[in-house]
């Protein structure tokens, strides 16, 4: 595409869906910057994991989707929970296992969902939540919605059989869903080079005869366009999809991890293409949105983190009488 | 009245739920036009469409975790596991995802898992297994295991139908040896209540699956021998139990002893001796005894599965000794 006809498009999506994205953005940047204060104060209880760094394909991606579509978020996407609506109230209450919060402290940190916004609840088993969604869209479009899925995965969860499984069952039934794997380079210490031996993980999409697209994860505003014009084209024709996302983890595994195993040269480079700072910069460039409106968004989106932190103390834990409610669903 | 065998009432209940409920939907491997590979899904490809019974790869893992998701979308998805023995590369998606989304979340799964289990026939290490112990020890899972083709014709249209994911076992050996006559129109067996099959007041035999139909005639035997009248629990839901039904008839009989086809240690039958232990040790007359399987993989050649698989005689060998205890 050309600059100029890049230019168009952007200006064509509008300002008020640019800020949703910067929104969604910022909102976890914050969430999580505050998170890994607390683990390090000793205030969370068990671990923190973030997205940190890899803010932009949730957001860029979710807000390309609509209103039936279904979403099975991993570790590092609060983009993705915020994206579709969450909000960074519920985010809180999950960490401090409130029994305000989406799973009431039966479940912890990243393992929470909202059905009313398509998004799954992860189970941690890495590659178990895909067929789950696969499953899903296959049910809510025999009930008669146009829906699509984005499953996202990281690059060491590729390795899964349940990856494979879910891929291939994806294909042979034609069901509209992204594979979308955030390849950050490390799954916990382990590289790609010990993870796989293909060249790029989409290439593997040939083998199950479906097509496979690149993108640069740590460019939002790239992000969106592509992923309007591939959801577009999933429900024009529904088909399964493999999409790698080229980013990196910015912090370690978990908070517990300091990653002295990935070299600084490439913390450093990637560092310069901090997801937040480029799509401010570009937006900003290309005059779709102004200075003012992301400097108030940033002051916004501060306050709704403080406020979310303080009211999520201040809510009650779950009653230990509680403990055996809800194994099974009533008839 | 008909006679159905115990696969046919699987067949008819599977019809019904499909006829009754468009959000049923059957999958798994060579279920569509074959009709599975014991053939009790023939026909319903036919009746209902691709669209609702269809072939899936061999994945089990896509097949279970689909259908949680499948179920929190509004369908009733019913799968097969050919064997319940190639379920074991996909159990995570039962246990960690299936069993506990309700808990976890509150949204409800309704899905049934089919699974073919027990020997009996020749089928060596991994097409005999039975399991269910595995499947109870999961919070969140409901465990049905019928023994008659009407129980299994209405259990399989309660689990359907029950908000949570139920694992459905079927016994691969009863799926033809029974045979009953039943009426035309049923009504759903609720899930959790055991049946008293056979009266008694000697001793009780508590037992499911294949089972209860060696211990029938092993307390057929008793009778005609020795003049015992020895009562037969079929548990039929293995969990949630039914544990009021076990203790009546404990209190009834005075002596226990538990029958399954699967392994000893840790088996289901350690579960019903521990609670008649816990809530009826003042009622016993005699120590709880068991016929189970040996803790070894299930054996092919016949001399060694003969061997291996609880029977009438073995029960009826255990029956004895326990009524001259
Ligand atoms: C089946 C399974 N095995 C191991 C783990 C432990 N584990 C949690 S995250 C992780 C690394 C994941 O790497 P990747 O898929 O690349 O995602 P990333 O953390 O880089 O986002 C591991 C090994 C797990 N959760 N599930």
């Amino acid at each position: 595409m050309s600059k100029k006809a890049a230019k168009a498009e952007v200006g064509a999506v509008g300002k008020a869906a640019w800020l949703a994205i910067m929104r969604s953005m910022m909102l976890a940047r914050l969430a999580e910057e505050r998170l890994v204060r607390l683990y390090h104060q000793g205030k969370i209880f068990g671990g923190v994991y973030t997205g940190i760094g890899q803010e932009a394909i949730g957001a860029a991606t979710t807000a390309a989707c609509g209103e039936h579509d279904l979403f099975t978020p991993c570790i590092r996407n609060m983009t993705v929970h915020l994206g579709r609506g969450e909000c960074v109230l519920n985010v809180f209450r999950q960490y401090l296992g409130r029994a305000t919060g989406p799973t009431r402290g039966r479940d912890g940190n990243v393992h929470y969902g909202n059905m009313k916004n398509g998004v799954y609840a992860m189970i941690s088993h890495l590659g178990a939540m895909l067929p789950v969604l696969v499953g899903g869209v296959m049910a809510r479009r025999r009930r008669g919605m146009d829906t699509v899925g984005i499953a996202y995965i990281g690059d060491g969860a590729t390795s899964t059989g349940d990856f494979h499984e879910a891929v291939n069952f994806a294909a042979v039934n034609d069901v509209p869903v992204i594979f979308l794997i955030e390849n950050n380079k490390y799954a916990y210490s382990t590289p790609n080079s010990d993870q796989f031996r293909c060249k790029r993980l989409a290439d593997r999409a040939a083998g199950y005869g479906i097509e496979g697209v690149c993108a640069d994860g740590n460019d939002a505003v790239g992000l969106h366009l592509l992923t309007r014009e591939l959801v577009a084209g999933l429900r024009a024709k529904p088909r399964a999809m493999l999409m790698e996302c080229d980013t990196l983890r910015m912090r370690g595994h978990g908070e517990h991890d300091d990653a002295s195993y990935v070299p600084r040269e490439l913390v450093e480079e990637y560092a310069k293409r901090d997801p937040i700072r480029a799509a401010w910069e570009r937006l900003m460039k290309e005059g779709v949105v102004p200075r003012e409106a992301l400097d108030q968004l940033e002051r916004a989106c501060r306050e709704e983190v403080d406020r979310a932190y303080h009211q999520a103390l201040n809510e009650p834990p779950p009653d230990p009488a509680t403990l055996l409610d809800g194994v099974y669903a009533d008839a | 009245m008909p006679e159905i065998t115990y696969l046919e009432g699987i067949r008819l209940g599977l019809q019904r739920l499909m006829r009754e409920r468009p959000e049923v939907v059957l999958y798994g491997e060579d279920v569509g036009a074959f009709g599975g590979a014991f053939k009790v899904t023939l026909g319903l490809q036919e009746e209902f469409g691709k669209d609702r019974v269809f072939d899936t790869p061999i994945s089990e893992s896509a097949i279970l975790g689909s259908a949680v998701g499948m179920a929190t979308q509004g369908l009733r998805p019913v799968v097969e596991l050919q064997f319940v023995d190639f379920g074991m590369t996909a159990v995570h998606h039962l246990l960690n995802n299936a069993a506990t989304t309700h808990y976890r979340t509150g949204i409800p799964v309704p899905m049934t898992v089919r699974a073919p289990c027990g020997g009996g026939f020749g089928g060596g290490p991994f097409h005999s297994e039975e399991l269910e112990s595995l499947f109870c020890l999961m919070p969140g899972l409901k465990v049905v295991y019928p023994a008659f083709p009407s129980d299994a014709r209405g259990l399989i249209y309660s689990s359907v139908m029950d908000p949570n994911p139920v694992v459905f076992l079927e016994n691969k050996y009863l799926y033809r040896h029974v045979k009953e006559i039943v009426p035309q129109s049923f009504e759903p067996v609720p899930l959790g209540a055991a049946r008293v099959c056979r009266a008694g007041r000697d001793a009780v035999v508590l037992t499911y699956g294949a089972m209860v139909h060696e211990a029938l005639r092993a307390a057929e035997q008793l009778a005609s021998d020795g003049g015992y009248e020895v009562m037969v629990v079929d548990l039929r839901t293995l969990k949630p139990y039914d544990a009021d039904t076990v203790l009546t008839a404990v209190a009834a009989t005075n002596r226990v002893l538990i029958a399954h086809e699967g392994w000893r240690t840790n088996g289901f039958g350690a579960e019903l001796s521990a609670l008649v232990a816990d809530r009826a040790f003042h009622l016993l007359d005699a120590p709880v005894r068991r016929v189970a399987a040996p803790d070894v993989p299930v054996p092919f050649a016949p001399e060694l599965e003969n061997a291996y698989r609880p029977n009438a005689d073995k029960i009826a060998t255990a029956l004895l000794e326990l009524m001259e205890y």
